[in-house]
């Protein structure tokens, strides 16, 4: 072992352990991360879990299919229902106060016109009405909608089914066909490549996110030791010395890394046992040994990218308010696009061709390769290899942006 | 010997070179001092000297061996100290003195024994467990001092090592420089304080607009065949006199001259008495660095 490398990356080590404000952005910040983001967003991962959006029906028909219709609705259990006083002034109001979102208003004679809907009794057309909430995202307003076509649909078939019944002397009874519950028909089943299927909690889609954010922070305590070198003369110093800027980047690189990987284990710890503390699911682990390597691997390309990044930064900023602006917005925004604090698969498909320029969506994609898919080597290479580059562009670019800078003083 | 051949070297886009054929011969274990005002060219050359510059002409050898040759053989043979703290304030002493000596390659016992006695020679021996940024400036530049000493360094070259500190501070740096080359270093002293270079240099390089102005002992340069005259008159020197014989105003209607040599007093004497000028008190003196320095350069160090 080099005495100089080894000097070098005990300097970084204990000067980072004194870092104070640089370790708080390393740890603390990604804990609290995953807490709250796991608490907002457990019930998007979840399937079946209400959605906290509510909804009244202002009844105007009263007859045993409107009644049907609501039940059905009530049974669905997306959204949450308010008991209605089937008075539309005071729904309107309620809505006007943001107290509800959703008002389904449904017309006299609904019961009776449910087989000829649209006017084609030859009478006018008397539509359900859908009041809204304007501020509601158009996403749940279609959600919310759907679920009324598919309550509809479902009494609708019931009263044709008595109807043919009635119609072929077959002994049928309207109210028992009506008061009929039919079992949740669709199972959800994540695939994977063995057969421990589990659909994703937000804890899993969370952890590795907010650890990858957390990892390309390092930028923060790279650049403020690097700037106090450069401004204090003690870079030109170890040049003199006869250390060059490469064996200089190489002095930050491993102790970084040793950083991140605390970091990882820490956020695995937090998801393990801090997250069920608030009572959302425990973070799994891979339980097989290939699966854990794998996930280790892209923790480990994910740092490489992220200290390399974090040293580009460094080199290419004159001051620390310089690198804290440059590394942290550009952190921000990689997060942003990366489907860090938005999960991608939200996003429109132009905004995901966007992210897929993003590291931070690199090292996303390996680790839900590794945690969700169970992928094989093979199936995260492609994400090892994009972050690998990427690792190498930055410190090449930090070396001649070094180099070209020496350059201009001759 | 360290030998500087015709050195020369231009900043990218520079006006005017930094350095201009810069010639000079320092012996070794000595304090050799440059001396100049800010802005001359020192830096510079001591940039050159350490490696962080490349001459763009001239060539440099320390006992006849090129300095960049020595320098890859050798990186502990050549040490600086640079004008800023250039060492990690979150650090300690000790520890920035075991990370410097690491970078240098030194290891075990040898690194040790070394910081040990770089703490000694700077008398840091009090504050080695503190922090350096908890440390006063005096301290500092002691502790910039001990870095430059690890290694054992065959030159060492002392950018405006005294630079913000107090009286008491700087005797103490000028007393432990002046005491380096017994243990055989030679040390060259860039300063822009002429009582500094007086106190401690044997041989001395007055650098100004990267040239070489005058070089040798102090009192090759003190000497000069121009004796100064100082003078006290009645009334005001008039203009034509004082800028025949370049003086200066030292007191109230009280002159320095240069005389071209000692037979020129009579005429002087005439020109004032026909001049209705009447002198109340003369004596002759020895010129000062910062005399030499004006004559030389027409202007003062500190401008």
């Amino acid at each position: 072992m080099s005495p100089r490398l080894l000097a070098l990356w005990l300097k970084e080590t204990i000067a980072l352990t004194r870092d104070k404000h640089g370790l708080l952005a390393l740890f603390i910040m990604p804990t609290i991360f995953i807490l709250v983001m796991t608490m907002a967003l457990r019930d998007a991962f979840t399937p079946g879990v209400t959605i906290d959006v509510s909804y009244s029906v202002v009844d105007l028909d009263q007859t045993p299919i409107s009644k049907a219709l609501v039940k059905r609705l009530d049974r669905a259990a997306a959204f949450k229902k308010i008991e209605s006083t089937n008075d539309l002034g005071a729904a309107r109001n309620q809505l006007l106060q943001g107290k509800q979102s959703l008002v389904l208003v449904l017309p006299k004679e609904f019961g009776s016109r449910l087989l000829t809907p649209g006017g084609t009794d030859g009478k006018p057309a008397d539509q359900m009405t859908l009041l809204l909430d304007p501020a509601l995202s158009p996403t749940l307003q279609l959600a919310f909608r759907n679920q009324i076509m598919a309550a509809l649909g479902s009494v609708r078939a019931d009263e044709l089914t008595v109807k043919a019944g009635k119609l072929f002397g077959l002994p049928v009874s309207s109210g028992s066909m009506l008061e009929k519950d039919w079992p949740d028909e669709i199972r959800s089943e994540a695939v994977r490549s063995n057969d421990n299927a589990k659909i994703p909690s937000s804890v899993q889609q969370n952890v590795p996110a907010w650890l990858i954010f957390a990892m390309f922070f390092v930028v923060i305590p790279v650049s403020s030791i690097f700037i106090i070198e450069r401004q204090q003369g003690t870079l030109q110093r170890l040049r003199a010395m006869g250390v060059p800027f490469h064996l200089v980047l190489a002095g930050k690189l491993l102790p970084f890394f040793i950083v991140n990987q605390v970091q990882a284990a820490m956020m695995v710890l937090v998801g393990m046992y801090l997250v069920p503390q608030f009572g959302s699911e425990a973070l799994e682990l891979p339980s097989s040994l290939p699966l854990l390597l794998n996930w280790w691997a892209v923790s480990s390309a994910v740092s490489l990218a992220a200290v390399s990044w974090a040293l580009l930064i460094a080199s290419i900023a004159k001051t620390s308010e310089q690198a804290t602006i440059v590394g942290g917005v550009g952190n921000i925004l990689m997060g942003a696009v990366g489907g860090i604090m938005v999960p991608k698969f939200i996003m429109p498909a132009s905004m995901q061709k966007i992210a897929a320029l993003s590291p931070m969506a690199w090292g996303l994609e390996g680790f839900h390769t590794v945690m969700l898919r169970h992928g094989s080597f093979a199936d995260i290479l492609p994400s090892l290899t994009q972050l690998l580059v990427f690792a190498a562009a930055s410190l090449f670019a930090a070396i001649w942006l070094n180099h070209r800078a020496l350059a201009a003083q001759s | 010997m360290l030998k500087i051949d015709s050195v020369s070297y231009r900043y990218r886009d520079a006006a005017t070179p930094a350095l201009q054929n810069v010639t000079l011969e320092i012996p070794a274990g000595g304090v050799y001092g440059l001396l100049g005002p800010n802005g001359a060219g020192k830096t510079t050359l001591i940039s050159v000297l350490s490696g962080l510059l490349t001459a763009t002409d001239g060539l440099i050898t320390l006992d006849g061996i090129p300095l960049a040759e020595i320098r890859s053989k050798n990186p502990r043979a050549i040490a600086l100290v640079p004008q800023d703290y250039a060492f990690y304030p979150m650090l300690t002493v000790a520890e920035n003195l075991r990370f410097f000596g690491g970078v240098l390659g030194l290891s075990g016992a040898e690194l040790s024994s070394q910081s040990e006695s770089a703490i000694a020679f700077a008398r840091l021996e009090q504050v080695v467990g503190k922090r350096a940024e908890q440390l006063s400036g005096g301290l500092r530049r002691r502790l910039n001092l001990a870095i430059g000493l690890l290694g054992k360094p065959q030159l060492l070259l002392l950018d405006e090592p005294t630079v913000g500190v107090d009286p008491q501070s700087r005797h103490f740096l000028l007393d432990s420089i002046a005491a380096l080359p017994a243990a055989g270093t030679t040390v060259i002293y860039t300063s822009h304080y002429m009582e500094e270079i007086e106190a401690i240099c044997q041989k001395i390089a007055i650098v100004d607009q990267g040239q070489v102005l005058a070089e040798g002992t102090l009192s090759d340069i003190l000497h000069s065949p121009e004796p100064l005259l100082d003078i006290g008159l009645e009334q005001p020197l008039p203009e034509a006199i004082a800028q025949r014989y370049s003086a200066t105003i030292i007191g109230e209607q009280k002159y320095r001259l240069i005389l071209p040599s000692t037979v020129t007093l009579q005429n002087l004497l005439d020109e004032l008495a026909s001049a209705g000028c009447s002198v109340r008190n003369l004596s002759l003196g020895q010129h000062d660095l910062e005399q030499v320095f004006m004559r030389l350069t027409n202007r003062s160090l500190r401008d």
